[in-house]
């Protein structure tokens, strides 16, 4: 359709230049040659009319289009959810800025260890942790653009635990600012703490069939998470520099090591006889006032290293009650690093590797009758993965974990721990993966309660597929 | 000491949006936008793009150096369509710069200033592979959609910055002079492909098709964004023999594994094509990629 005025152009210098020898004077040629650029710039300025107005007729004809495909649409009974979506997601419901998305989490497996060990040997809440098969989690996720002003987006869980019961839970439900000025973001609802990186992961999203036992142990096994609001910050420093400072409530099933009711489980369990005194007392500390609330804050740098290595380095702090006494608190700190290489040429974003490594410290001020004690935990991990070939990685991750104080308070997360996790993954689209990992784990917690393991040997499998919308994916 | 410090706080100044900020901070999603940006926005714009020309832009990486750049941003071009669908909404989240979100008047997604081929009007599903259900998002390998785009930019940046807008319209004019120009050139030296049936790896192409009058029977993915397999590679040995196929077109970024087995088994030429301004190093230009695209089919023969 833009094809006539070049036809026009290219005729007439055809009939420009057969007519051009046949006029043999050199004034006329000069006259003739004016007069053929006058004509081409009218020409010119023609065509840019022309182009204007069919651009103008386009634009009504693509209003137009708009206008009936969205009459056709609703006159016809086709199910709603076509209307648009591609590979990664988005389904735009009849219109409405919503993007719906379910991920499915089976694993399978075996270890050389009863169920009773290799549960507390996987204790986060969306690892596989017995014998055979278990759906480790089906995620509901519903987001979108509320208005010019916020983003949302809210996560339910629904999970078969070790007892085969069915369990419901509400990940995540919070909204983002879209418009605030000087590259400040607020967050409110329920949330993952913005605390290093693993933290903020769904269990779909890590590169390995579990989460690490450091970040469990330290974090919690569902994860550090509660309602609370947050404001983060884009620094103008001349490369990536994002400061988040966080107040969430310290209280709930999913703050551990603050006010959490497993802290007495698994991080004191009962032997000091302290609670049995809590317990005759009968009130658990609550929270009274803003100090009783949990503090985060993180600093997060990233930077190109090169055209084919980036990275992002961060820091990470929280600070909260615990309920030994009215005035114990709970400190963690953390600093993780993430590196990935990928040629600028890729294929499908294949071949690259990555490295990460977290490391997380908790001091849990114990405060008892028999005295105070500053209960220290630590570990680090780290992991690499190499997608060596489009849609097959390989990864290998390191994980230890100790902690003082052992005499008094031990179990399986407090004893000295390790493990290495070889796995392999393909995945044969975005939406679907297959994952193959070997476990093998060194721990003291059974021979400190009599037993006599001290290693174990797992193999698991692990199916993931999703439906619908998922996020895009960040570095 | 005092030296760093010093060298930090102008570092911090001259990021704050406003007080450095003569001209017009535009970020592009790939490095074409960007090229048709600076030939129309000259002097008056610092234009660039957050992908490279050497990538396949459906798999970038929201890297953090990307969100650093689209918080400095004063518009955003995005090729749309949803090519950048798996890695600009992650860092148009991060950026939280409200001036180029979608809908703002810093936002322009040109995909709005073209008309798309293969929109999908009947059902889409992730069985039929990586489907774009708006339509096929590699418009600008039509130089006549590059037209098209530049004036899409220049009307937006006459609209962003008042002052220049003489200097936009001026530019606009000339990129468009010279494209018209070029154009019957490009289609000259491509004369010989006219009607000619060719095989492309990724449906990413039909737009150059649609430009110089070549048809694309079938391609090496069995389904956009599948990987080939043993079967459709035979598959298309066959097609290749049945019709004639003398030449297999793809983007540098493709594995050549398939290829070599298709020129091995049928002798179909496997011409690589510089698919962006950046694909190969030489190529800087909007204008230049069409030469460079014209010279990989030049290189691979006799045409007919």
């Amino acid at each position: 359709m833009v094809a006539g005025p070049f036809r026009r152009a290219a005729l007439g210098a055809v009939v420009a230049s057969v007519l051009l020898p046949a006029s043999a004077g050199a004034d006329e040629l000069g006259d003739l040659k004016q007069a053929l650029e006058t004509a081409k710039q009218q020409m010119k300025e023609m065509e840019a009319v022309h182009r204007r107005q069919i651009e103008a007729l386009e634009g009504r004809v693509r209003a137009v289009e708009r206008r009936s495909n969205a009459a056709a649409n609703a006159a016809t009974t086709q199910p709603p959810a076509q209307a648009s979506k591609d590979q990664h997601g988005s389904y735009s419901i009849g219109g409405l800025d919503l993007d719906l998305g379910v991920t499915a989490d089976l694993a399978a497996g075996g270890s050389s260890v009863p169920n009773s060990i290799l549960s507390q040997l996987q204790a986060a809440d969306h690892d596989p942790n017995k014998n055979g098969f278990r759906l480790k989690s089906l995620e509901w996720i519903a987001s979108g653009t509320v208005d010019p002003y916020f983003d949302a987006q809210a996560t339910l869980a629904l999970q078969i635990d070790a007892e085969g019961e069915t369990k419901l839970e509400l990940e995540e439900a919070f909204a983002t600012t879209r418009g605030l000025p000087y590259g400040l973001q607020a967050k409110a609802g329920m949330y993952f703490t913005e605390f290093g990186r693993a933290n903020t992961q769904h269990s779909h999203e890590w590169a390995f069939v579990d989460q690490s036992f450091v970040a469990t142990r330290l974090l919690g096994p569902d994860g550090l998470r509660s309602p609370g609001a947050r404001l983060s910050w884009l620094t103008p420093l001349p490369f990536f520099s994002e400061i988040t400072v966080g107040v969430q409530n310290s209280d709930g099933e999913t703050v551990f090591g603050f006010l959490s009711e497993e802290n007495e489980e698994l991080l004191i369990p009962a032997g000091g006889g302290e609670e049995e005194e809590e317990e005759e007392g009968g009130d658990k500390r609550q929270i009274r006032n803003l100090g009783d609330l949990l503090y985060s804050a993180r600093w997060l740098n990233g930077f190109d290293l090169s055209d084919t290595v980036s990275m992002n380095i961060g820091v990470s702090g929280a600070i909260g009650p615990n309920d030994t006494d009215a005035n114990a608190d709970t400190f963690l700190l953390g600093s993780d690093i993430y590196i990935k290489w990928q040629p600028v040429s890729n294929e499908r974003g294949f071949p690259f590797v990555s490295l990460q490594a977290e490391g997380i410290l908790r001091e849990f001020e114990f405060r008892g009758e028999d005295g105070d004690e500053d209960l220290e935990d630590y570990g680090f991990y780290t992991q690499a993965l190499w997608g060596f070939k489009p849609g097959w990685v390989a990864g290998l991750r390191f994980g230890y974990a100790d902690a003082n104080d052992q005499d008094l308070f031990n179990g399986p997360f407090r004893d000295e721990r390790m493990r290495l996790s070889p796995n392999i993954t393909w995945y044969p689209s975005e939406n679907s993966l297959i994952r193959l990992q070997y476990n093998r784990d060194w721990f003291d917690f059974d021979e400190d309660a009599g037993g006599d393991e001290d290693t174990a040997d797992t193999i698991w499998v692990q199916f993931v597929w999703s439906l619908g919308a998922h996020a895009a994916h960040g570095f | 000491m005092r030296r760093f410090l010093l060298a930090l706080c102008l570092a911090v100044l001259g990021g704050w949006p406003g007080i450095a900020a003569a001209r017009v901070d535009i970020v592009a999603t790939t490095t074409d936008l960007a090229a048709i940006a600076r030939a129309v926005g000259g002097g008056d714009v610092v234009a660039v793009s957050l992908t490279s020309g050497a990538a396949d832009p459906h798999f970038a990486a929201a890297k953090p150096s990307m969100i650093r750049r689209v918080f400095d941003a004063d518009l955003l071009l995005s090729v749309g369509a949803e090519l950048e669908v798996g890695w600009l909404p992650a860092v148009l989240q991060a950026a939280r710069n409200p001036r180029v979100l979608p809908g703002r008047s810093g936002h322009l997604d040109l995909s709005t200033a073209v008309v798309l081929r293969d929109a999908r009007t009947g059902p889409v599903s992730r069985a039929m592979g990586h489907v774009h259900a708006a339509g096929n998002p590699h418009y600008w390998l039509d130089p006549r959609n590059g037209r098209l785009i530049a004036a899409a930019i220049a009307a937006r940046l006459e609209r962003l910055d008042p002052n220049n807008a003489a200097g936009y319209r001026s530019r606009l004019a000339a990129f468009t002079a010279d494209l018209d120009q070029r154009i019957p050139v490009w289609r000259d030296k491509l004369a010989p492909l006219a009607g000619r049936p060719v095989i492309a790896y990724h449906e990413s192409l039909v737009y150059l098709a649609s430009a110089f009058g070549f048809e694309i029977v079938d391609e090496v993915e069995p389904l956009p964004g599948v990987a080939p397999t043993a079967a459709h590679l035979s598959g298309l040995v066959a097609t290749i023999r049945d019709r004639g196929v003398r030449l297999l077109i793809m983007e540098p970024y493709y594995e050549r594994r398939s290829a070599a087995f298709l020129e091995d088994k049928t002798g179909v030429r496997p011409v690589i094509i510089p698919q962006s301004v950046g694909a190969l190093p030489d190529v800087k230009t909007y204008p230049g990629l069409f030469d460079a695209i014209v010279a990989a089919f030049a290189e691979a023969g006799n045409l007919r």
